[in-house]
Parts: structure tokens; C-alpha cells; sequence
């Protein structure tokens, strides 16, 4: 009898000196607790999407970030930093609410603005359209002759407008901000673009309710085009897993239960 | 909608009268008038902050189930609620009573081929809706990895039934088609991986709910607007719904809540995201503290590659309507017959 009951307090001791190694790292409250928030974080694509943390009202920030992957966890303020999306192409059913867009050329990692370098002068104008390889913006396309865009089809100058290298271009020679990269990624993607239109592609943040003001997320804020033939989406690092149940120091067990929990 | 629900409420609350104002005798202390201490019940929470805390309990303690509360009974909840979770967690903390819109069913789409697994909804939900952050770690949204099958003809017939799982077709070795086993700790460096897709699973906030179904003390019901909500302090803890539920989708606090002051979301709803006490169950409820105030859902906002989707089923021009019409739609265990409003969709 005083044998086991030793024993039973032993195994109990030892169960309350293993919880808290069975919570230890990799869980939200280890980065909670052991890293500060950081006070710049990313909405979809880090660099390109960038968010600083600032206080919207006294004690309400206007995003959260992520302690472990500094990605946007949380909206205090969804229209911190846009502006009205402005002219759309007719079919765009926004009437019947306030559309928004973060503006993305402050954004742009690259965007210092372009004409900076590109004005003519520094960088002359091209003679014509046909592909050479870059000499510069290798970062953003290493082999400019191997752009896959549209399977090869399509390179820099269907996009970007030559003469002024801050705007984008349409096929028909139309200059388009590119804040307002959906007017060109359309012509091609008119299906997805029609999606994006009636909110089912893409994001909006703000609100559901009729009436009410949205931010409306625009085609490069997700998608890098440069990159996007070989990943629609660029990977990020996943927050941290679920704690293991308490008497578990892995996830073998959910396997053993078949369906699932 | 509640309006006339209400007027009802009073008129059956009459006869009961006396009974409430010997409560409140009870609870005023000997000194007070029955009519005083009934007019400034919220009035004397407010006053002695030292006790703001003893008397919360106190009063919860009487109250009546939020359904069957009149306005100035919720009023009153409401306050002494406000009072104690100001003081508790040093900020100023609001909590709303709205209830349901008129009009309004709320729906919810998740395109399957978009989500990227990267858990950052779960996230987003625990800091909206003041989940307990450790021991007890409470998550309403659980993202299962699975992996991506194919039926090969040439393994149709090879191999032994694998112990472990649940075999849907294929062989031994390689299990074809989509099997529900996922899992939901996985932690790669990055996501999404190579061969496999993600599978957001939280409360369906279903049209027939089986966990509302066996509530013995109908603590938790349904609203106006579908979404499925629980009065905690009516929650006896039996842990039914949790039984009940096919979808995984309440949580239970086995512990003291663990929620850290300066992580405490203030803007809260009596039926949403207060925070919780010991013992009682939890789930999603559509972030009702925002919904219902024209806002979309915090796990909506946060996914960074827009595979969530949120609105009115009742306005044919809302996302999730023009989701509907337009896409590949199921419901998950729909043979169920709990009429989930949570549908998930492909291009
Ligand atoms: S999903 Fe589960 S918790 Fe949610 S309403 Fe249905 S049965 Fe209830
Ligand atoms: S935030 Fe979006 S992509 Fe990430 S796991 Fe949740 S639903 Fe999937």
C-alpha cells in the first residue's frame, strides 16, 4: 500500500516537473514571452508589404505582428495608410461602397522612384522593344531572357512603360499607376480578374456590410509577377504549432487515432 | 426581431416581481428601500471599486440565463462585466450586448486551393477573442495538413491495409484519394509544402446544431443572425457540446484562463470574445463583437492570401452569395445534416 502510494507520488511529482518541458519552445507563448514584437511587419510579401506599428487610438494599435515570422497577425486600423482607389474600369461594382487601396508605389523595395534613374538621360530611352538581357535588376529577374511570364511571351516593356518608368503600360499604350496594377494584369487574366471584381479573388479588409468602407488588395500585393510562374504565392514561415497535449512531447499520437481527433 | 421578444419578457416578468425585488433586498443589504436598491443596483457596482470583483461574482451569480434577460437586466450585466474587466486587466474594457441585425445571415466561404497553411487565422482569432495563451493553449481555429493523393491504377491492388488511418481506396502503401487524417502539428520552415494542402477547420456555426441540440442547461443557442453563441455563466461545464460536436470545433478551459494583461483585447461582446472563466466551453462565434458591427471577421482580415471570405447569405450581392453561384461549393460532413454555413470552395 505505502509503496504505491510512493510510487503514484513519484509519477505525479515527475508529470509536474515534465509539463512545462513539454510546452517549451516552439510555442506561441515561448516567442511570446522571449521575443519583443517587432515594430515592422508584412502583410503577404515581406519587403513588399510592409506595415509599421503605431498606436490608431491610445492604446489601440493599428496591427499586431507576429513575435516569431513578423507577419501582420491582427488589424486594430484596416485603412491605416490607404488612400480612394480612384478610376476603375466601368464594370468595377464598387458603387455601392467605399473601395480603398494601400498605395504601393511608397511601397516597392526597388521604387526610389524609377524615373530617378530611368529618365532618359542616365539610362536612355530603348530604341525599340526587343529583349536584351538586364544589366541591372537582377535580383528581380536573373535571366531576362528567360522570363516566363505568359510562357515566355511576355517581357519587361509589355509592362512597364519605357517612356516613364513609374507607370505601368497597357497593350493599347495606355499609362496605368501602379498602384493600380490590376488594370493591366486584367487584360490577360480576365477571369480571375472578374473574381477579383466581385470580392470572391483576392482580399478585402474593413467591412462586410453593404455601404461600408473596404480595403480592396490589388494583384502585386500577393503575387510577385516576376516570380509567379513558378510559385502563384511566395512561401512564408507558418506560426508556431498548437502546444502538444499535456501528457505528450510530440505528435506521434495523432497518427495512432486515425481519423483525427 | 428581439424587439417584440422582450415586451413579451417584461409583461411575464411581472407577476415575478416580488421575487426579484426580495433578491435584490437580499443583495442591496438590509438599509435599502427595495425600490432604491432595484433603480441603483448597477449604481452601487459602480461605487465601492475595492469590490468590484466580489460583487461581479455576486451578481452573475443571480443572474438569469442573457436569452431570457430583460434590456436593463443585460444593461445591468453589461456594466458590472465593463467595471470588473477594467479593473482586472487595467485598461478600459467595453462589452457590447448588440444583438443580431435584422436581415442578416451570415455566411462564411474558404477557398481550399488558396489557403497556404500558415496559421496565421489561429493567430489573428486568439488575440481578437481573448483566448487563454498557455496552459490551457486555446485555439478556435485548427489548420490539418493533409496530403495531396492520386488513384494510380498501377497500385490498385498492392499491398496490406495499413494499421494506422483510415483507408480510403488505394493500398497499404500509398493511400489514394483524400483521407481526413490530417495533422495540425506540422512545422515546416516554410509553407506551403511540396504535395500538400491545408484544411481550416473552426465552429460551422451550423443551421441544426447538435451541440445546442444537447445542452442541458441551453446555455449556448442559436441567433437570429446563425451565429451559435454561449452565455458562459450559464455553462455548467458538462462538456456535452464538445461530445456533440462533429466538427471539433469548442474548446474547454480546463485551467484559469491564462491571458496576459497587455494581450487582452478591450473591445468585447457578452456573448463573443469576454474573457472566459474556468470550466466553462468556447468556440468561434463569427468575431460577433466586429460582425455585428459591420466588420469583417479578424481571420478574414489577416489571411494573407485572401482564401477567407465573410457575409450576408441574404444580400445575393455579398461575397460569399456571388461564391455560391459561381463556384465549386461543399460543406463538410454534410450528410450530417447540421447544415454548416461555413463552405469551402474552389476555383
Ligand atoms: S460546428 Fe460544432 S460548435 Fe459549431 S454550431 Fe456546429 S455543432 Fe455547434
Ligand atoms: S491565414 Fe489563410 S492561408 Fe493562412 S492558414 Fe489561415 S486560411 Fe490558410
Amino acid at each position: 500500500m505505502r509503496k504505491t502510494a510512493l510510487a503514484m507520488l513519484a509519477s505525479f511529482t515527475a508529470v509536474l516537473l515534465l509539463a512545462p518541458a513539454l510546452h517549451a519552445e516552439d510555442t506561441y507563448i515561448h516567442y511570446l514571452k522571449n521575443k519583443q514584437e517587432p515594430a515592422d511587419c508584412f502583410e503577404s510579401r515581406d519587403g513588399y508589404s510592409n506595415v509599421t506599428r503605431t498606436e490608431a487610438e491610445p492604446g489601440l494599435p493599428n496591427v499586431k505582428c507576429s513575435n516569431k515570422t513578423g507577419g501582420v497577425l491582427w488589424w486594430g486600423d484596416p485603412f491605416d495608410g490607404t488612400e480612394p482607389m480612384g478610376e476603375m474600369p466601368v464594370e468595377a461594382d464598387y458603387t455601392h461602397e467605399e473601395a480603398v487601396v494601400k498605395p504601393r508605389t511608397g511601397q516597392l523595395k526597388y521604387y526610389m522612384p524609377c524615373t530617378a534613374c530611368h529618365n532618359g538621360s542616365m539610362v536612355p530611352y530603348p530604341k525599340d522593344k526587343n529583349p536584351r538581357p538586364l544589366a541591372m535588376h537582377q535580383d528581380i529577374v536573373p535571366d531576362s531572357m528567360n522570363l516566363q511570364h505568359g510562357q515566355g511571351a511576355i517581357w519587361c516593356l509589355d509592362c512597364h512603360n519605357a517612356r516613364n518608368r513609374d507607370t505601368l503600360i497597357d497593350h493599347r499604350g495606355g499609362e496605368i499607376s501602379l498602384n493600380q496594377p490590376q488594370r493591366l494584369c486584367g487584360k490577360c487574366h480576365g477571369e480571375v480578374y472578374s473574381d477579383w471584381r466581385d470580392g470572391i479573388h483576392g482580399k478585402r479588409i474593413g467591412g462586410w456590410d453593404k455601404g461600408g468602407k473596404k480595403r480592396w488588395w490589388v494583384c502585386t500585393e500577393c503575387h510577385n509577377p516576376h516570380t509567379v510562374q513558378e510559385k502563384r504565392y511566395d512561401p512564408i514561415a507558418p506560426e508556431p504549432r498548437p502546444q502538444y497535449p499535456r501528457t505528450r512531447a510530440n505528435a506521434d499520437h495523432e497518427r495512432g487515432h486515425g481519423a483525427g481527433h | 426581431m428581439s424587439e417584440p421578444r422582450d415586451k413579451d419578457e417584461k409583461k411575464k416578468d411581472a407577476p415575478l416581481k416580488p421575487d426579484e425585488t426580495s433578491r435584490r433586498e437580499f443583495l442591496g443589504g438590509a438599509g435599502l428601500s427595495v425600490t432604491a436598491a432595484a433603480l441603483s443596483g448597477a449604481g452601487a457596482l459602480l461605487s465601492g471599486s475595492d469590490e468590484a470583483e466580489a460583487k461581479a461574482t455576486w451578481g452573475e451569480w443571480f443572474q438569469k440565463n442573457y436569452r431570457l434577460m430583460t434590456e436593463d437586466e443585460k444593461r445591468e450585466a453589461v456594466l458590472r462585466l465593463e467595471k470588473r474587466y477594467t479593473e482586472e486587466f487595467g485598461k478600459k474594457t467595453t462589452v457590447d450586448s448588440a444583438p443580431a441585425q435584422e436581415g442578416v445571415l451570415f455566411g462564411y466561404a474558404l477557398n481550399i486551393q488558396k489557403c497556404i497553411g500558415c496559421r496565421r487565422c489561429v493567430y489573428a482569432c486568439v488575440k481578437e477573442n481573448n483566448q487563454s495563451r498557455d496552459n490551457p493553449e486555446i485555439q478556435w481555429i485548427r489548420v490539418l495538413k493533409m496530403e495531396k493523393g492520386n488513384f494510380l491504377a498501377e497500385n490498385m491492388d498492392k499491398g496490406y491495409p495499413d494499421p494506422a488511418g483510415i483507408q480510403v481506396g488505394g493500398n497499404a502503401y500509398q493511400n489514394s484519394g483524400v483521407v481526413l487524417e490530417g495533422e495540425h502539428y506540422y512545422e515546416p520552415a516554410e509553407v506551403p509544402e511540396k504535395g500538400h494542402f491545408y484544411f481550416p477547420m473552426q465552429c460551422m456555426q451550423c443551421e441544426k446544431p447538435p451541440c445546442v441540440k444537447v445542452c442541458p442547461v441551453r446555455t449556448t443557442y442559436r441567433d437570429p443572425d446563425g451565429i451559435v453563441v454561449i452565455d458562459y455563466n450559464w455553462c455548467i461545464g458538462c462538456r456535452m457540446c464538445i461530445a456533440a460536436c462533429p466538427y471539433w470545433a469548442r474548446r474547454f478551459n480546463w485551467g484559469e484562463p491564462n491571458l496576459p494583461a497587455e494581450e487582452m483585447n478591450p473591445v468585447t461582446h457578452y456573448l463573443g470574445n469576454r474573457p472566459r472563466m474556468k470550466g466553462v466551453a468556447e468556440k468561434c462565434t463569427f468575431c460577433l463583437q466586429r460582425t455585428r458591427q459591420g466588420r469583417y471577421t479578424a481571420c478574414v482580415e489577416v489571411c494573407p492570401v485572401g482564401a477567407r471570405k465573410f457575409g450576408n447569405l441574404l444580400d445575393p450581392n455579398s461575397e460569399v452569395r456571388k461564391i455560391l453561384d459561381k463556384k465549386k461549393v461543399f460543406r463538410l460532413k454534410a450528410e450530417l445534416n447540421t447544415y454548416p454555413k461555413f463552405f469551402y470552395f474552389m476555383d
